[in-house]
């Protein structure tokens, strides 16, 4: 698996753009195919988590969010694909799918987290579970 | 397309080195073969170029960006893309920040192809976060099909 990563990627000519690369990760799959590690945000606000993942050439329809054990995980299942009669003459990225997991704490209520698709970009709203968020408690006279 | 090819050698052993000379040597293939591409700082848009029927076609995944903020120019045989990418966070004085790799700043990045672009008829959008820029070869570098007269 990164043997095909390395062969695509052909072209990094300059220091300069070696300097950051796709970093393909190796996984336990029986797909072929290189697997992209997503760049994410995480922000915590008062009352819920926002993940936001770059998952650039994919299809709402190609994400899957899973909740397993405890464990947030965002799949593609396919990425980019160049048209047949394209030949390739210089390469940077090679295509594929995205995969990044996560440990969430148990303070979420997860019936209530909600995903959307937007550009490339995956937004993860995660509310806090409600015994966990701030509470005001008014200070009576 | 030109290539350059060391097959007359043999490398006794691999190492970094060895790298640093293959490098240079897919460098020197690709100037030969008239491709140039420039990088950028703070950002880097990855860019992948293919060849196609007409022309040439360009990648580059720019997930989540405002149309507004990418600028596209041609001019002869050179490309150059420009834009900043913004992402920002709310702060109520609340907000943590727990992770944050998503890159943001500006971004130039500028392809020099072998041949001439016809300039009116690029075209580009914008799917998923990839751009695609297609970009056909001015009449002149186009292969032509010429029919066959029977007598």
């Amino acid at each position: 698996m990164s043997n095909q990563s390395m062969t695509t990627h052909e072209g990094s000519a300059t220091p300069e753009l070696r300097s950051r690369e796709k970093q393909a990760i190796e996984r336990e799959t029986t797909r072929g195919g290189p697997v992209f590690r997503a760049d994410v945000d995480i922000v915590e606000r008062a009352d819920e988590y926002l993940v936001t993942a770059d998952l650039p050439g994919v299809e709402s329809a190609d994400v899957q969010v899973r909740l397993e054990g405890g464990v947030l995980s965002i799949e593609t299942t396919r990425g980019f694909a160049p048209e047949p009669g394209w030949t390739p003459v210089y390469s940077e990225y090679a295509s594929g799918s995205f995969y990044r997991e996560f440990r969430l704490s148990d303070q979420i209520d997860v019936s209530r987290i909600s995903a959307k698709m937007r550009d490339g970009v995956l937004e993860l709203h995660l509310p806090k579970a409600e015994q966990h968020r701030p509470r005001r408690i008014e200070v009576t006279s | 397309m030109a290539q350059l090819r060391w097959t007359g050698l043999t490398h006794p052993r691999s190492g970094e080195a060895w790298d640093a000379f293959e490098s240079l040597r897919r460098g020197v293939d690709q100037l030969f073969a008239g491709y140039d591409v420039r990088g950028s700082q703070g950002v880097h848009p990855f860019v992948n170029l293919y060849e196609s029927a007409d022309g040439f076609v360009l990648t580059a995944e720019l997930p989540g960006m405002k149309l507004e903020d990418i600028e596209l120019a041609v001019q002869a045989n050179r490309l150059s893309i420009r834009g900043e990418r913004k992402i920002s966070y709310p702060d109520d004085g609340r907000t943590n920040l727990h992770r944050r790799e998503r890159q943001v700043g500006q971004f130039r990045r500028a392809v020099e192809l072998p041949v001439a672009i016809d300039s009116e008829k690029v075209e580009a959008s914008y799917r998923n976060g990839v751009l695609l820029v297609k970009l056909p070869k001015s009449a002149a570098h186009r292969a032509r099909r010429i029919e066959v007269q029977a007598q």
